[in-house]
């Protein structure tokens, strides 16, 4: 590493500290935890071992056998000291003792046997048929709902009950609480039925509204190229308002616009339609509206681009078209439209890879309804991570959502290279170095 | 196709480029535009193809006023001055596109370009780019990209500027070889006054955004309207000798005294412009200098001699003359070429 440049490094650092740690960080962190069952229910550090009925519903599932599956669930009876204090609280420590003298460590799977010890006392004995029941319950002795902090104190306690030593692995890891490294995200990802849905809604999304982004952006500049230059960047200054108002404002526009009592509902109410909500009434309506609040926001970037990008193209070869005899639609789709190739390339890869992460105009606007209509991946996985209705965040799930968007990115911007040819066009550096 | 410019004006904003300029370029003719940069060469042929709206005046393609006829309705040809081929097509396809756009047949456009690629020499390099070919290739393929589609008139604007000698000797005589063949109506425009006078029937030469002479090469050469023109035409150029008019007698500044019987006797003081080759031992003698410095260009010598009072002429010899610098020289002038102008430049 002879030539190895500290002075270069030093001027990197700070570019590559804000990397690692805002960029790189939060992806590696990412793909991590979509590998782990964390959500609100395991936390995100360590949990314990407690064992409760869903529990065992769920290791029936997995095909534990009834016989350890019963012994889990009905109570097993122990004289232990533990027992022994509580019945001394309650019938006096000489009913402790004589039950110590007679049955220490003594275990009974059914509660009659248990009860039946309990009448073996003689010099203390507990007439009532109901305090004896009472008394037997003191000795029970469970797995089930007993929280156990450490994974080895669960264990003793399995061995405790008996429970058959080639059950103990399968029984902790459903009892742990906390989360664990796991690829049943992924499993639930790919047989989810409404991933698929997802998938489909991020399709039609990305595809409308790039489609009118690019297509509008065109437009307007093409439009403007040709118009004078005064009412062209008027004109062009319009298609940025959505860009400049704060996103919360914009669609609020939308939704004023939209509403029951709003603007085109006011309207037509004079024409005698009755009034509705033109954004949620049908998913139709939700596609349409949301593909129109995300395409005139993202038109401006086009528009922008292939302004320049047009204003570029030297004059004389536009005038050359013309005495060529071009016409207007001539001159636009053989010397305009191919000098947009680059910026094309650029708008589409760029507006594809940012629809497809951005959901912020959907959840302002139709926050995916009506129903789940216009839920996108992406807004999915903000609703399962981090905003559930059912109040358990999936951390893990949500993130395995993230990940799988950033894999579909991936391959999208492959595509998106071989398709524009992009090895061809940088093939040949204009300079030579 | 005839050509007629009447009281042509361009402006642009609030400068006036050219100001009621009349022109005529007669149909089969082929015309230069000659001047020098910026006089507003390229400004008059883009207003005649269309792509400048005229501020005034009339252009006419025969009978008919093109005035306010869009480009694509004009039917001329134009080579630009930086060729302006579609960089994003090959050869092929920008000598196609003015056919394709016309929605020639596949079958007929093949033919045409190849036809015009043979008459241009580019039949090897229809595959390529533009930025696959050099400059004088380039202008080739820009050549048969105007012609291909038999415009009435051809506009050439400097199509030589970026060739080498040899070359551009080559394409002068292949311009005016196909200009004669075709018959069409061609501009010139050129800043080049060999080019202007090899190539074309007759000159128009601009200064400042105004015709200051039309006519034919020779007779421009020999004839020049003013100053200005017989100063622009000629290389090595002309030199002016300020002098008097003293009876019969001009007497220039070294003392030197010419028998001038025509000029009328209000002239007291002029302007006597003297080609390189009206001066030179072959004349006589009579005028005395000395030799300040020779340049030696093959098959010529050109020298410039410093006379008694101060003043410089310049002489082209044949080469061979035994002189060098700081040499005494007494040589004559040829009387019958000399040119007279007044202090205004115009021609007496
Ligand atoms: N679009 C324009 N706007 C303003 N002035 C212009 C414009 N085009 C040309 N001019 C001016 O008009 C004058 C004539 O320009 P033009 O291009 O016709 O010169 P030219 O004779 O072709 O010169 P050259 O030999 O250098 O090509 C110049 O002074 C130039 O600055
Ligand atoms: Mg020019």
């Amino acid at each position: 590493m002879k030539n190895f440049n500290w002075l270069a490094l030093g001027f990197l650092a700070p570019a590559l500290i804000v990397i690692t740690v805002f960029f790189l960080a939060p992806v590696i962190l990412t793909g991590i935890f979509s590998f782990t069952s964390m959500s609100t229910s395991t936390g995100v550090t360590g949990g314990e071992y407690l064992l409760n009925q869903s529990g065992l519903r769920a290791l029936a599932d997995k095909g534990l056998n009834q016989v350890t599956l019963d012994q889990l669930n009905n109570a097993g009876y122990v004289v232990d000291e533990q027992g022994l204090a509580a019945l001394a609280e309650k019938h006096g420590t000489a009913t402790a003792d004589e039950m110590r003298k007679l049955h220490d460590n003594g275990q009974f799977s059914a509660r009659r046997d248990m009860e039946r010890a309990l009448k073996d006392l003689k010099a203390n004995k507990i007439r009532s048929t109901k305090d004896r029941k009472a008394a037997a319950e003191l000795f029970k002795h469970s797995l089930l709902n007993e929280r156990f902090e450490a994974e080895a104190n669960f264990r003793v306690a399995l061995v405790e009950g008996d429970i058959p030593i080639e059950d103990h692995e399968i029984i902790v890891t459903q009892a742990y609480t906390g989360w664990v490294w796991t690829v049943d995200n992924v499993k639930l990802l790919f047989s989810l039925p409404s991933t698929l849905r997802y998938a489909g809604n991020t399709l039609i999304y990305v595809t409308l509204t790039l489609i009118f982004n690019i297509g509008f952006g065109l437009f307007l500049a093409i439009t403007t190229f040709y118009l004078p230059a005064k009412s062209a960047s008027t004109f062009r200054a319009i298609w940025f308002l959505p860009r400049i108002l704060p996103p919360v404002m914009y669609v609020l526009l939308w939704k004023w616009l939209t509403w029951d009592t709003g603007f085109i509902a006011t309207t037509l109410s004079w024409v005698g339609v009755a009034p509705k909500n033109w954004m949620l009434d049908t998913s139709t309506h939700a596609w349409v509206v949301v593909v129109l609040i995300n395409g005139s926001f993202g038109a401006s970037l086009g528009m922008i681009l292939f302004s320049s990008a047009i204003k570029a193209i030297p004059s004389s070869i536009l005038y050359s078209s013309e005495v060529d005899g071009a016409n207007r639609w001539q001159q636009v789709r053989y010397i305009i439209l191919p000098h947009l190739r680059w910026p094309i390339l650029f708008v589409t890869s760029y507006q594809t890879l940012s629809l497809l992460t951005s959901f912020e105009h959907i959840l302002l606007s139709t926050e995916g309804g009506p129903g789940r209509a216009t839920e996108v991946w992406s807004l999915a996985a903000y609703h399962i991570a981090l905003d559930n209705y059912g109040g358990n965040l999936q951390y893990g799930l949500g993130a395995t959502f993230a990940v799988a968007l950033v894999i579909i990115g991936i391959i999208a911007s492959l595509f998106y290279l071989r398709f524009f040819n992009f090895n061809e066009m940088v093939a040949k550096p204009k300079i030579e170095g | 196709m005839q050509i007629t410019l009447q009281n042509f004006t361009k402006t642009f904003d609030d400068v006036t480029v050219i100001e009621d300029m009349n022109l005529t370029v007669k149909d089969g003719e082929m015309l230069a535009l000659l001047g020098p940069s910026g006089c507003g060469k390229s400004t008059t042929l883009f207003a005649i193809c269309g792509i400048h709206r005229v501020n005034g005046g009339k252009i006419l393609f025969g009978d008919r006023d093109v005035s306010d006829l869009p480009s694509q309705k004009r039917n001329v040809g134009v080579v630009f001055q930086s060729y302006a081929l579609y960089p994003h097509m090959n050869a092929y396809e920008n000598i196609a596109f003015p056919l394709k756009v016309r929605k020639d047949k596949p079958a007929d456009i093949k033919r045409q370009v190849h036809e015009i690629a043979k008459l241009t020499h580019i039949e090897e390099l229809l595959e390529r780019k533009p930025g696959q070919l050099s400059g004088g290739q380039q202008q080739r393929v820009a050549l048969a990209r105007a012609l291909v589609r038999k415009p009435d008139i051809l506009l050439l604007d400097e199509p030589l500027a970026n060739l080498d000698a040899k070359l551009r000797l080559e394409m002068r005589a292949e311009i005016r070889r196909i200009q004669l063949e075709t018959g069409i109506t061609a501009i010139l425009v050129t800043h080049d006054q060999v080019e202007a006078m090899s190539m074309c029937d007759r000159i128009a030469l601009m200064h400042d955004g105004k015709i200051v002479q039309l006519d034919k090469p020779s007779e421009m050469y020999n004839n020049p309207a003013n100053k200005f023109v017989a100063d622009f035409l000629g290389n090595p150029p002309i030199t002016f000798l300020d002098a008097k008019h003293q009876g019969d007698l001009l007497v220039l500044p070294n003392g030197h005294e010419i028998k001038n019987p025509k000029l009328a006797a209000s002239i007291q003081s002029l302007q006597v412009g003297i080609r390189p080759e009206c001066f030179g031992p072959q004349f006589g003698t009579g005028i005395k200098g000395v030799v300040k410095f020779i340049e030696k260009q093959g098959r010529e010598e050109l020298f410039d001699i410093e006379l008694t009072d101060g003043s410089q002429l310049r002489s082209i010899q044949p080469s061979g003359a035994d002189l060098s610098i700081g040499d005494d020289v007494d040589w004559g002038l040829s009387l019958d070429d000399l040119l007279l102008f007044d202090l205004q430049g115009e021609r007496l």
